[in-house]
């Protein structure tokens, strides 16, 4: 039977026959892509950022990014190391004026504000901006102190009622405050490693910033400690502005609305957290999402 | 058994003998610098301690005002100006009336310390109604009569006691008319020709204003320097040549200070010589690059991460200094400062420059009064030739030591009382 | 993206488990293509040793698709995998369940085989399944391909394909139906046949989700329960027909 013949040519059946059709493999250099893909700008930005170069001396650290931070969103900047995510967060709110070699060119906004207007003074900036780093960093000093070291330096509070008052509703928001109110008066290095990260996020929104800046705020607590941070980071997310630089992808996918991917300085894609994870646009994206980097 | 394991076996052995000798050289060092202390301590004890004890000897005073040559008791001038040392004089030879030859009774006069009037005269002037009354009072020997009572039964042949003084002392001794009391004077009064009446409290307060100067200049100065070094200045080629010449300054021999202090503080700006001031200036020189040193280390041993978190929380660069790193590196910058001080109170070379080597009797009351200090005092008392000032030499050092041990203590409770664990 | 792709990991391991997944869903694909096959065959040829053998092969079908199924959830748990890894995990699970159901209605049409065998042989319908079998086997062949070499194109085709199976079906029934009424006698033999068609439409159904998934895996666009225009230009490629 004709027919039966036709369909008795199984050749194509046997899986190594099929798979030995396969294309040669590319293995070309990826190139960056011209503009930012994706969405780096969005309509009611809380921080807006154009046109930024950073240069460490001759070498250029940062090439050309423009990126948008929405109200009380969560952004991720994530991307292998030396890609400029950490100092582009640096940039947000000045830190990197210490550092003398650093040039930062293009406009940072802080709502109406231009961060680097020199008539901005750097103390009001960080007031709105506070930063997390990413070793739990606080004072030798008493939990109390530590949390009561913006306000009064600020001048938030002049009464002690009113500063006992702010200690405690940081603390809260942190979630620590349960931990340690009965031991306000205790030194904030004595906490766990976890506990100190909060205490030093409760420690920057204790001044009430409009935007907070974290810096691989975990890349030093085991996966309880985390896992407890990123509730918070998910809790303050609706009344802080937040960006955070993360090494572990996983975070970034869990805590934030929108990720934005550095390669080498160059911002490369921008999208919703979901659309990075699941779908992204760019290869380099891709690669660096799926471990494909060395 | 691989091969690796056997070469590893063969070859152990010889490296726990390397680490074993080792190990030896190590323990041997440690032994002889002990050694060395325990040898230095022990001399230095042993010639020092006899100088915190004098020899008195008991002798009726009968307060003759005729021979005192005081007619008017109610006169301070003729009770400050009244011949007190007739009135021992007179005791001693009531003491030993046979001795009538004029060298013997010389030699018999001197028995008694040539300052032993002015406690008399001290007395007196205390309480009035002494006058014409006999009393028994304790005088002080002099300094022959010291060494020869201290001194051991064999060793008494060779003190400088004159040949004939020797059976009186001993008969002193016999009746129980002699006396080994504590010397205060060797810590209340100031430095004299006559062993048992230098004392070394002029040195002590010359220190110790010297090192106030020191202490009010070097310290504020140096963390300053340090601060600014650390935490303010720009990393150019000048902050590096200055970095290099304080270390360069740090390694200067001491003497070279001096002659500076000289010819600037004294030559050019015409402050007085011999004076704590101008020793204070000159140390202050000279421990300013230990001082700024040990400070910009402790200011550097200050975790950056507090920086980070104090000027991320809007504190400007002055607040970060004053509310984080100073209090943490305060520990560290203090022990700096003590060791520098320390350093600083044993110098000799350079105050010899500016004159503090002078003969100084009176105490000093003040940074602008002409002193000396401790070690230049230890170098005169050295350079003395009677046999007394060698265990006057020794004590001072132990005085010296027992001021240094307990800065140095002091260094290190002021860290460990400091030094937040937390 | 190409095969290569999946073995750029930084991990080798990782890229070996891929690459395990990926050649056990090729064999499996092989395995259920050849169940078509053979089905198709024993129903065309009154084969039922065939038929039987075709029965039996099942159970080496359900346990590729438990092993590969293990394998995906092992990733899963062990690699976090996202983007282009989680889509090829995710397409891998999807298309596993469809090639065990394909196989499913491969056993379908043998169980019909053996049943014509013993009834006798339908007097119509051998030149609608031949006719619509050869199609659908094709389609199958094509999407595995598609599969194989990370193709867009042919998976648009394929998704494409099917719109004509089912017209094609539509048809047959049609025909069958009108002669069930003429010969009421055939019924059951013509309905035996009646449920292959249906069987080999599902089929294509199968191989058209098999070729979404590639082109989900792909593209990382969801172009499920949308017109073949829409998939076409979702995934960036011009329809050939």
């Amino acid at each position: 039977m004709e027919t039966a013949q036709n369909l008795t040519d199984t050749a194509r059946t046997i899986p190594a026959a099929r798979m030995a059709q396969e294309p040669e493999a590319m293995n070309q250099k990826i190139p960056y892509p011209e503009q930012t893909i994706g969405k780096p700008l969005c309509d009611d930005p809380k921080m807006s950022m154009r046109n930024v170069n950073v240069f460490y001396g001759d070498s250029q650290a940062i090439y050309d990014v423009s990126l948008d931070i929405g109200k009380n969103q969560v952004i991720a900047l994530i991307g292998p190391s030396g890609c400029g995510k950490s100092t582009f967060l640096r940039c947000m709110n000045r830190m990197n004026d210490t550092i003398d070699i650093c040039k930062v060119k293009g406009s940072f906004m802080l709502e109406q504000d231009n961060i680097y207007d020199p008539k901005l003074d750097v103390v009001e900036l960080r007031a709105r901006v506070g930063m997390v780093f990413q070793k739990p960093n606080p004072f030798p000093k008493s939990i109390y102190e530590n949390v009561a070291y913006g306000p009064r330096l600020h001048g938030l509070a002049n009464k002690k009622f009113e500063l006992d008052e702010i200690v405690e509703n940081s603390l809260r928001k942190a979630g620590l405050w349960d931990e340690v109110k009965d031991r306000l008066d205790q030194p904030g290095t004595g906490l766990s490693g976890g506990q100190q990260q909060r205490l030093c996020i409760a420690r920057s929104i204790a001044v009430s910033p409009e935007v907070v800046l974290m810096d691989e705020p975990c890349s030093a607590l085991d996966p309880i400690a985390t896992a407890k941070i990123e509730e918070l980071i998910d809790e303050l997310s609706s009344q802080y502005t937040i960006a955070i630089v993360t090494h572990s992808m996983q975070q970034a996918a869990r805590v934030s609305h929108r990720t934005a991917y550095f390669h080498l300085g160059r911002l490369i894609e921008v999208n919703d957290t979901n659309t990075v994870f699941t779908a992204p646009e760019h290869a380099l994206t891709e690669a660096y999402i799926t471990g494909r980097f060395g | 058994m691989s091969n690796t394991t056997e070469q590893v076996r063969k070859s152990l052995k010889a490296r726990y003998r390397s680490e074993k000798r080792f190990r030896a050289f190590g323990i041997s060092a440690v032994a002889f610098g002990l050694l060395a202390v325990v040898v230095l301590f022990t001399d230095i004890i042993s010639k020092g301690t006899s100088a915190f004890v004098e020899t008195y000897i008991q002798l009726d005073i009968h307060w003759d005002p005729a021979e005192l040559g005081i007619d008017d008791p109610t006169d301070p001038e003729q009770v400050n100006y009244a011949d007190y040392d007739a009135l021992i004089k007179a005791a001693l030879r009531e003491r030993f009336p046979d001795v009538e030859d004029r060298l013997e009774r010389r030699a018999l006069y001197q028995l008694a310390s040539s300052g032993a009037g002015f406690r008399l005269r001290d007395q007196l002037q205390e309480n009035p109604d002494l006058l014409g009354t006999i009393q028994t009072r304790w005088i002080l020997a002099d300094d022959d009569v010291d060494m020869f009572i201290k001194a051991d039964a064999e060793d008494r042949q060779n003190t400088r006691l004159p040949e004939v003084a020797r059976p009186w002392v001993e008969a002193l001794e016999r009746d129980g008319h002699t006396d080994i009391q504590w010397n205060a004077s060797f810590f209340s009064k100031g430095d004299s020709r006559e062993p048992e009446q230098a004392g070394v409290w002029a040195a002590v307060t010359g220190s110790f204003f010297t090192m106030l100067v020191t202490l009010a200049l070097a310290f504020p100065i140096g963390v300053a320097a340090a601060v600014y070094l650390e935490e303010f200045a720009p990393k150019n080629r000048y902050t590096d040549f200055i970095e290099v010449n304080i270390n360069n300054l740090a390694a200067v021999p001491s003497i070279i200070f001096g002659l500076l202090g000289l010819a600037i503080f004294i030559n050019l700006f015409g402050l007085p010589r011999s004076v704590p001031l101008v020793g204070g200036l000159v140390l202050t020189l000279m421990t300013l690059p230990t001082i700024i040193i040990s400070a910009r280390a402790a200011i550097k041993s200050v975790p950056p991460s507090i920086r980070e978190a104090a000027l991320g929380m809007g504190a400007s660069r002055m607040q970060m200094v004053m509310h984080h790193v100073l209090p943490l590196a305060m520990p560290g910058m203090l022990t700096g400062a003590i060791i520098g001080m320390a350093q600083a109170l044993g110098e000799t070379a350079p105050l010899l420059m500016i004159g503090m080597v002078a003969f100084i009797v009176d105490i000093p009351g003040g940074p602008l009064d002409a002193s000396t200090v401790l070690p230049v005092q230890i170098y005169l008392w050295a350079d003395s030739p009677e046999a007394s000032f060698v265990a006057l030499t020794s004590a001072a050092i132990m005085v010296l030591l027992a001021f240094l041990i307990s800065m140095n203590t002091l260094a290190v409770l002021l860290r460990k009382r400091l030094e937040r664990r937390w | 993206m190409d095969r290569s792709h999946f073995g750029q990991h930084s991990s080798s391991q990782f890229n070996e488990e891929m690459e395990s997944i990926r050649s056990h869903l090729m064999e499996m694909g092989g395995m259920v293509e050849k169940q078509v096959i053979d089905a198709l065959q024993s129903l065309l040829q009154g084969d039922s040793e065939l038929a039987e053998r075709v029965l039996e092969n099942e159970d080496k079908v359900d346990a590729l698709e438990k092993l590969i199924d293990g394998e995906c959830a092992r990733v899963l748990a062990l690699r976090q995998p996202a983007a282009s890894d989680l889509r090829m995990i995710i397409s891998v699970t999807k298309c596993v369940s469809d090639l065990e159901r394909i196989g499913d209605e491969a056993a379908k049409v043998a169980k019909m085989s053996l049943e014509l065998a013993e009834q006798g042989e339908s007097p119509r319908g051998y030149v609608e399944v031949r006719h619509i079998g050869n199609h659908v086997r094709t389609m199958l062949g094509d999407a595995l391909d598609a599969f194989a070499r990370f193709d867009v194109q042919k998976a648009v085709d394929v998704a494409a394909e099917d719109n004509e199976v089912d017209l094609e079906y539509r048809s047959a029934m049609r025909a069958l139906v009108t002669f069930m009424m003429e010969d009421p006698r055939a019924i059951s033999r013509v309905l035996n046949i009646i449920w292959s068609l249906r069987a080999l439409e599902r089929i294509g159904d199968h191989a058209k989700n098999i070729a979404e998934q590639l082109i989900y895996l792909v593209k990382g666009k969801d172009v499920r329960h949308i017109s073949v225009d829409e998939v076409a230009r979702q995934a960036d490629v011009t329809r050939k027909k």
